[in-house]
């Protein structure tokens, strides 16, 4: 037997077993059998196939057998056909060399009689992702798109995307979206159809950032005749397909209310279909198109109840999940909707713990005066529960339906009940909210202090817990006979506390047992601080210090400090703000439900929507946490920016946004920003003011079409809300003025989106907008494409009714902001033309 | 934005990867069994995961069944709902094409498996997830497969999923009403929630192209068709129609729902469907689901359990359970299995039972009493008597956990009281067919939690 020839192992893994004698085996049986046209050929050829695509499979590398296998490809069994296309597309993308021997039989495959056959090669051809073999897939594409065979042009329409995605210049250039789209609206067949809308969908997305006219046909798929066309065909699609088509539909901004309520009465049914998906698809489309009319809406959510709560209890947990997922977002939106339903969410024993939180947080949303007893009394039976993170998820719960203020009575006495249970997690998680409860409700300290002093300190073992307990010792030491002397008994184990948590709040507790019974917590005091000086934690150090200053300066200012009069709160802030809700209410039916974040928050930009990108709203007012120390914007900002959103519907969110003037953010911070509310009286003052260069500048207004400067910006820039934020912050303002819009401008200006889709033309990218007409705001920014991470940012007001923008802008490198602002400019002065 | 998955995994029960198929190719294999592995690792359970995570900007959406994982990557913000469903409706298919989804047989099929992923997901949007579309052109047994393929009809559009020219020479339909009781019962012994789920499967052996018409007795149905309700109507709460492979039906008016026929007959038709309101439709071949629905109203429940504990001393426990059937004496309950949880440090277990057998199943923690044959308006009692170790573990102060649950099956009985009124099958050769109706009531979710 002749020596195999070299064998070119590429990549093969050195986990695996390398199998080098078996693919050299199987190399030189497959070149026997190439030309071989003995009957039983092809049967050996199967056997020998297979083995390549197993070994393939466990991830042994075969690709030296490349050019053997396409010599065994000349044949006419199909079964033999697939396994080598799998083959090559398998092998392809890391051999392009090697893949251009394939394009001849895959192309001869494209033309055969089979059109099984025809439709397979074509997909083979198109996912093999060698971008250097683009020009081989034009024409069977477009011959598979005039294909007799609905198979061969649901394969060729599928195709186009993933031409799209090796190189869009191919695509457009031989005009396949065009094609795409008299298919879409003319084919029979309801599969080719639906593919069709993927494509387009996707393309267009893409595209839309880039050119106008990719929005423009972006546009069309949601016209009204496009929609109508779907929607009558409706029945006709599978029922992914169908959910694509809701989804779209969703999207649709209808004429008058007829339409409205034609859409709705033509998909009713849908609600009514075994498949969730299609259900929740449907729900969406409903609820958006209801937006604007309260009282439909509200009719509506009435009715998608039923059809959420089958869905609910039937199919696989992993449905029940998605579903729960979405009925949790609907209730937390209209917590009073499903207030008689709230048997529906009492946990099973088999429930799997995703579901059960998601139930017990549905349950705390949607307790009222009307049954809260019920819902807490079956809320204390997960107490005990043997799902560890359950039982703290139900008391959580119990605690946090107390903050709402219904029965408060009777839920102090269960969780004094708890309290007595005597399990470390039960106590543990009580402790955190008798404190919440009392920083509320200061009027029942008598009842629980009588409770929480018995609780042996040494039982509590969580920081979360200990803190909440030291906290209550010192703000309640007058009326715990025991609180000076636990607390001593806490600090001499002072090294062996871990948290700072606990021992910041054993410091601040030791200072106010002090000022209230002096003797008996001297000695405790001064060990406290003088521990805490000696303290490696930075904070506790500092603490400690300040402490002891200010008793060293005056007792009575200490006083003042730590221990003021206090005023019970009244609303604990909420984590996420309404505009994140919102956003997420927007997404619906997508993952942004499932995570509970804005989909912005979770995937990558080039993976985005144009929606997605454009109207990053939410960023700007993100939970504290996630930006530190970034300014806030001001809270009149924040009306101005909740655009879309109708709160008279939240009436659980609302709360939101009452506990936000709460928060004061520092004066320097604030001041960098304009109040808007202010925006039309002051602003024009403010900026006379402040603009210089403002002849020059002036100067350049004077011509009708100034010529852009020379300034290139970077058209795929990219800046994260945080940065931006801070960027703001730090930055003085460089110009600051007053430009006239022309009136056409102004009457395209009807959306945000509008103005922000022609600035994005111009490479001005938008990062947050709202308003409504006549007033809208924007957020800009740009950035230089010269390399340097040189970014302007820019603050537009536009008032449609005087046809005038308010621009700021700040730059990076402020000498460059004349030219910046000059371009930004012409750019504003062409939207509408 | 629709969104597209970037791959397809399909993962053994460690996490690794059996199988996968790259749809758009901007995910990795590694990466993903390394968050994956990693995932189950660190969950004892794995079912107590969120089906849903996500990691470095990919989102896994996955399920699990027998011993493999069925695993989706993508980077867009998918439809979840839509994918999770798609995921079990791979299984369905995969079940049809193997008998069983399991490890082995996935590594036998490699070549039907790479397949069937092509066919039902392109370019990461599903496609024809229809087993018996899918298996007119990949058939399992490659080998002998002709080379005279063509697509099948349902994909070339001609008509739906039910082909021409079928024959049998007995026509028969099984149609099989089956409810499932979800009862919760709190501690008090009141009733907290109970509710009822029913399905309605059928068996079609039909020969030629056979319309069903299927007459129940909803009221709302009844009402709409003009006739009026005599006592013993039922509420349903709300109803679901399963579809075939295209879209045929449902059409419904408020609570009405009528099945349409396929849509090429459609506009013959029509019109008559408009006023006449019966649930008619052209079924499948073999068996399908065609409906379900689900009735809120309080049941009695059919099968009532009473516990009670004794504690004779710190260490001696008798729990005495009384199980008493609520349903009309002319009606049995089979295979009733009632689970009594006990605490898991039990020994000396002393069983004793006026019916049927109980026998400890430490592995549940529970005692297990089976009554094969439970009749109507009958009570049985149940004994056990057990030792707890004089010294108790710290942890163990309070053993309140698992409920007691009740399985049972009660033949030829519906606990809400629907009805199959009428079953016509109308096929232009005229034959005639024998309906078979068969009525069941079991457990759904049954627990009591008494102890």
């Amino acid at each position: 037997m002749a020596p195999p020839p070299i064998v070119q192992q590429k990549s093969s893994s050195p986990s695996q077993p390398s199998g080098k004698s078996e693919v050299s085996d199987l190399k030189l049986q497959l070149r026997q059998l190439a030309g071989s046209r003995a009957p039983g050929a092809d049967d050996s050829k199967r056997d020998l196939f297979k083995r390549v695509i197993s070994y393939m499979t466990v991830g042994i590398d075969v690709s030296a057998a490349f050019s053997e296998m396409v010599m065994c490809s000349a044949t006419s069994d199909i079964v033999l056909k697939k396994m080598c296309y799998l083959y090559v597309g398998n092998y392809a993308r890391c051999h392009p060399d090697l893949a251009l021997l394939t394009i001849n039989f895959l192309q001869k495959d494209c033309r055969d009689v089979d059109p099984m056959i025809r439709g397979l090669a074509l997909r083979s051809l198109c996912s093999l992702r060698v971008p250097n073999l683009v020009e081989y897939l034009v024409s069977p594409l477009s011959s598979g798109l005039e294909d007799g065979s609905p198979y061969v042009r649901m394969v060729a329409v599928l195709g186009v995307l993933k031409l799209y995605h090796i190189s869009a210049t191919t695509c457009f250039d031989s005009d396949f979206p065009a094609s795409l789209k008299n298919l879409m609206l003319t084919d029979s067949d309801a599969q080719v159809v639906a593919n069709c809308l993927f494509v387009l969908q996707e393309i267009w997305n893409l595209e839309a950032n880039k050119s106008e006219e990719a929005n423009r046909e972006r546009e069309t798929l949601l016209s009204k005749q496009t929609i109508y066309y779907l929607l009558n065909r409706i029945k006709e699609f599978n029922e992914w397909a169908q959910c694509l088509i809701l989804e779209l539909i969703s999207k649709y901004i209808p004429s008058d209310s007829n339409d409205i309520f034609d859409i709705m009465n033509l998909l009713e049914d849908r609600l009514q279909h075994a498949n969730g998906a299609v259900v929740l698809a449907t729900i969406k489309v409903f609820l958006h198109l209801t937006m604007s009319m309260t009282d439909v809406h509200q009719q509506v959510y009435e009715r998608l109840k039923a059809p959420l709560l089958t869905l609910v209890g039937s199919g696989s947990s992993e449905q029940s999940y998605a579903v729960l997922s979405h009925l949790h977002l609907l209730v937390m939106r209209a917590p009073m909707l499903f207030s008689s339903d709230y048997k529906h969410f009492y946990c099973q024993f088999s429930d799997p713990s995703y579901i059960k939180k998601l139930k017990l947080e549905m349950l705390t949303a949607i307790a009222n005066e009307s049954n809260t007893y019920e819902i807490v009394t079956e809320l204390c039976e997960y107490a005990g529960n043997v799902d560890v993170p359950i039982a703290r998820e139900s008391i959580r719960a119990v605690g946090k339906i107390a903050l709402q203020q219904y029965d408060v009575n009777a839920i102090v006495d269960r969780l004094l009940q708890f309290l007595e249970m005597e399990k470390d997690y039960v106590t543990a998680e009580t402790l955190v909210l008798v404190k919440d409860l009392l920083r509320k409700y200061p009027q029942w300290s008598h009842d629980c202090i009588a409770v929480v002093g018995n609780i042996s300190s040494k039982n509590v073992q969580e920081p979360k817990a200990k803190a909440a307990l030291i906290w209550m010792l010192g703000e309640y030491s007058k009326d715990m006979p025991d609180a000076p002397y636990i607390l001593e008994n806490l600090i001499e184990n002072w090294d062996d506390e871990n948290a700072a948590e606990v021992r910041l709040h054993l410091l601040t507790a030791a200072m106010k047992c002090f000022l209230k019974r002096p003797p008996e917590t001297q000695k405790a005091l001064g060990a406290a601080l003088a521990a805490g000086v000696a303290d490696s934690h930075q904070d506790v150090h500092d603490r400690a210090l300040l402490y002891y200053r200010l008793l060293q300066y005056d007792v009575s200012v200490a006083e003042r400090v730590v221990n003021p009069p206090k005023q019970a709160v009244s609303v604990f802030a909420d984590l996420q703000s309404s505009e994140v809700k919102d956003r997420i209410f927007d997404e619906f039916n997508t993952l942004s439900v499932v995570y509970q974040k804005p989909s912005y928050m979770f995937t990558d930009k080039e993976h985005r929507g144009p929606f997605e990108f454009s109207e990053e709203i939410g960023n700007l007012s993100l939970d504290q946490e996630s930006m530190d120390n970034a300014p806030r914007f001001d809270e009149s900002d924040k009306d101005l920016l909740l655009g879309t959103s109708e709160r008279e519907e939240n009436g659980g969110t609302s709360i939101n946004g009452a506990a936000t003037p709460g928060y004061s953010a520092p004066h320097d911070y604030n001041s960098s920003l304009v109040p808007l509310s202010s925006q039309t009286q002051s602003e024009p003052a403010v900026t006379s003011q402040t603009s210089f260069a403002i002849d020059d500048l002036l100067g350049l207004s004077m011509l009708a079409a100034p010529e852009p400067p020379s300034l290139k910006l970077n058209s795929k820039a990219a800046l994260d809300p945080g940065t931006f934020q801070r960027k703001w912050g730090q930055l003085g303002v460089s110009i600051s003025q007053e430009i006239p819009i022309s009136p056409q401008g102004v009457g395209s200006l009807t959306t945000p989106q509008a103005l922000i889709r022609h600035m994005q033309a111009n490479s001005i990218h938008c990062i947050a907008s709202g308003g409504q007409s006549p007033n809208f705001k924007f957020f800009l920014f740009a950035q230089k494409d010269d390399g340097s991470a040189s970014f302007f940012l820019v603050e537009c007001i536009v008032n449609t009714s005087s046809a005038k923008a308010q621009v700021k802008v700040k730059a990076d490198d402020a000498s460059a902001s004349e030219a910046f602002f000059a371009l930004f400019q012409s750019a504003l002065s062409k939207f509408g033309m | 934005m629709a969104g597209a998955v970037s791959a397809l995994f399909l993962l053994d029960i460690k996490g690794r990867v059996l199988i996968w198929r790259d749809y758009r190719g901007d995910v990795s294999a590694v990466q993903a069994e390394r968050f994956f592995t990693k995932l189950i690792e660190k969950e004892v359970d794995p079912e107590s995961h969120s089906p849903v995570a996500i990691d470095d900007g990919i989102s896994y959406m996955f399920i699990q069944h027998s011993n493999v994982f069925l695993m989706t990557a993508a980077r867009q913000n998918c439809n979840a709902a839509s994918i999770l469903l798609f995921l079990h409706r791979v299984v369905d298919v995969f079940k049809h094409y193997f008998e069983e989804l399991e490890e082995e047989s996935l590594r036998d099929n490699f070549v039907v498996v790479y397949e069937l992923l092509d066919e039902m997901m392109d370019f990461g949007y599903p496609q024809y997830t229809e087993a018996k579309i899918l298996s007119e052109f990949i058939k399992t047994d490659a080998y002998r497969m002709e080379v005279a393929q063509r697509p099948p009809m349902a994909v070339t559009n001609a008509v739906s999923w039910r082909s021409e020219g079928i024959r049998y020479k007995k026509n028969e339909v099984f149609l099989d009403v089956i409810e499932s009781v979800n009862i919760l019962v709190n501690s008090n012994g009141q009733i907290i929630r109970s509710d009822v789920v029913g399905a309605l499967k059928m068996r079609t052996y039909l020969s030629g192209m056979p319309e069903c018409k299927l007459g129940l007795n909803d009221r709302v149905l009844l009402e709409a068709q003009g006739r009026t309700t005599k006592g013993k109507a039922i509420d349903l709460d709300d109803i679901k129609f399963h579809q075939g492979p295209f879209d045929s039906l449902a059409a419904c008016q408020g609570n009405v729902c009528r099945l349409l026929i396929p849509y090429h007959l459609r506009c013959v038709r029509l019109a008559r469907f408009e006023n006449d309101r019966t649930i008619s439709f052209i079924p499948p071949d073999g068996s399908f689901d065609l409906m379900t629905y689900r009735l809120s109203t309080q049941v009695k429940p059919p099968i009532w359990v009473e516990a009670q504990v004794e504690k004779h001393s710190r260490s001696r426990i008798e729990i005495t359970v009384k199980a008493r059937s609520q349903f009309k004496e002319r009606s049995t309950a089979t295979n009733v299995e009632i689970e009594l949880p006990v605490p898991s440090d039990a020994t000396n277990l002393n069983i004793r039972t006026s019916m049927g057998s109980a026998s400890y199943a430490p592995e549940n923690d529970a005692l297990v009493w089976k009554i094969k044959s439970f009749p109507g308006g009958k009570e049985y009692m149940c004994r056990a008597e057990f030792s707890l170790p004089s010294i108790t573990a710290e942890d163990a102060t309070s053993e309140k956990k698992a409920p007691i649950r009740v399985k049972f099956e009660i033949p030829y009985f519906t606990i809400s009281g629907i009805q199959v009124r009428y079953l016509k099958i109308i096929e232009k050769s005229a034959y005639q067919a024998l309906p078979w109706v068969r009525y069941i009531t079991r457990a759904g979710e049954y627990e009591l939690r008494l102890i």
